[in-house]
């Protein structure tokens, strides 16, 4: 019995012959096929080398067609436990639903100078800190600053949202992952929407920047949208 | 693989172009069916870590005073003399250093996973674009 390690699901297909000579190929049932490779006994390791190739494949793949991502680390302990995956009536329903569809991320970051407009405002606060830099007078004036930037993220976030529009057909938001973080979306788009967007961006860049900077990235396949409602029972 | 537009505002990147850019994404979203869930990692407490930098903090309270204090500062200072500017520079570094310590737990994640923390972009890139012997989880 042979262990599979699981990339993700796609349509029956040919596998570029790099991948093949890697060791990957597909168990195809009836419209669907799982991607796999053989797998040792022991552990999957997270090493970067490991989660990059793993992110290749399913990147690689996804440029031809519709690739349902699985989440890394995902071992099936037989064939068997493919066709078991690939006879969910969801994975038909996600293969559908993503047929032309990827992901981009878009994560917006502001430059220092956000502070000095957020803390414009701020001016008995400021004086009163650069009076007697004390701590007390640096967290009353620092909370103050977090809470104006909170805003302005709330703010600049909504105004990105609104400005995409309808070329986004669904998000994730992860919420701002530094200080100096504005939001981090995961978007579900259109593969066609995708410059449309990078110009709806481009534009909304010349009204917010500075301070705020925008990194998008992709098409990806569809990894924050391949959910299953209902995960099958053991 | 990136490129910026010409106001420079805009980066993109057609696939991801490093561990930073599919870390969370590998470890926490994608399809998982709960019956044949047998993630085996090694360092799965990754998996358990909150990846989120807690934003709130007196640490980023104070830092965020210093900043406005030292942005206000410079825009009144309009004649910066050689000594000024050297003082300045400090500043930032020491700002940086904080910051790396603040982000430090992401850092530390990173480290374990081989990324080395911050600044290890360009040979991720390289690592990425370069031939890979096995594509997969088998090597270890």
């Amino acid at each position: 019995m042979s262990r599979l390690y699981l990339y993700g699901v796609t349509r029956p297909r040919e596998v570029e012959e790099r991948f093949a000579e890697q060791g990957i190929f597909l168990i195809a049932a009836e419209g669907c096929a799982a991607i796999v490779s053989d797998l040792d006994e022991g552990p999957v390791e997270a090493t970067r080398r490991n989660l990059l190739a793993h992110a290749d494949v399913v990147e690689q793949l996804h440029v031809e067609a519709v690739v349902l991502p699985a989440r890394f680390g995902h071992v099936l302990e037989s064939g068997e436990e493919a066709f078991e995956l690939l006879a969910l009536p969801e994975i038909e329903q996600l293969l559908e639903r993503h047929e032309t569809t990827c992901e981009l991320t878009l994560k917006g970051t502001y430059e220092e100078s956000v502070l000095a407009e957020v803390g414009a405002e701020l001016g008995p606060l400021r004086a009163a800190y650069r009076a007697e830099p004390s701590v007390d007078a640096g967290i009353a004036l620092g909370e103050a600053v977090g809470e104006g930037l909170s805003e302005r993220r709330a703010h600049d976030a909504s105004l990105v949202l609104e400005g995409l529009g309808p070329l986004i057909i669904d998000l994730v938001s992860s919420g701002p992952s530094g200080e100096l973080a504005a939001f981090d979306f995961a978007l579900l788009a259109d593969r066609d929407s995708v410059e449309p967007i990078a110009a709806r961006l481009e534009e909304l860049a010349a009204r917010l920047s500075p301070p705020l900077h925008f990194k998008l990235v992709g098409p990806l396949p569809p990894y924050s949208f391949v959910h299953l409602t209902s995960p099958a029972v053991a | 693989m990136q490129r910026e537009s010409s106001a420079g505002y805009l980066t993109r990147a057609p696939r991801s172009s490093g561990l930073a850019d599919v870390l969370e994404i590998l470890l926490d979203r994608g399809l998982v069916i709960d019956a044949y869930v047998r993630v085996s990692l090694v360092g799965i407490e990754l998996l358990t870590i909150d990846l989120r930098v807690v934003i709130a903090s007196v640490d980023t309270y104070l830092r965020f005073a210093e900043a406005v204090n030292r942005l206000d500062l410079r825009a009144v200072d309009d004649s910066k003399s050689v000594p000024d500017l050297f003082e300045k520079g400090g500043e930032e570094m020491a700002e940086t250093k904080t910051k790396g310590a603040v982000e430090g737990g992401m850092d530390a994640i990173k480290e374990k996973i081989g990324l080395g923390g911050r600044g290890g972009d360009d040979d991720e890139d390289e690592e990425r674009s370069g031939s890979r012997p096995r594509s997969g989880s088998n090597d270890r």
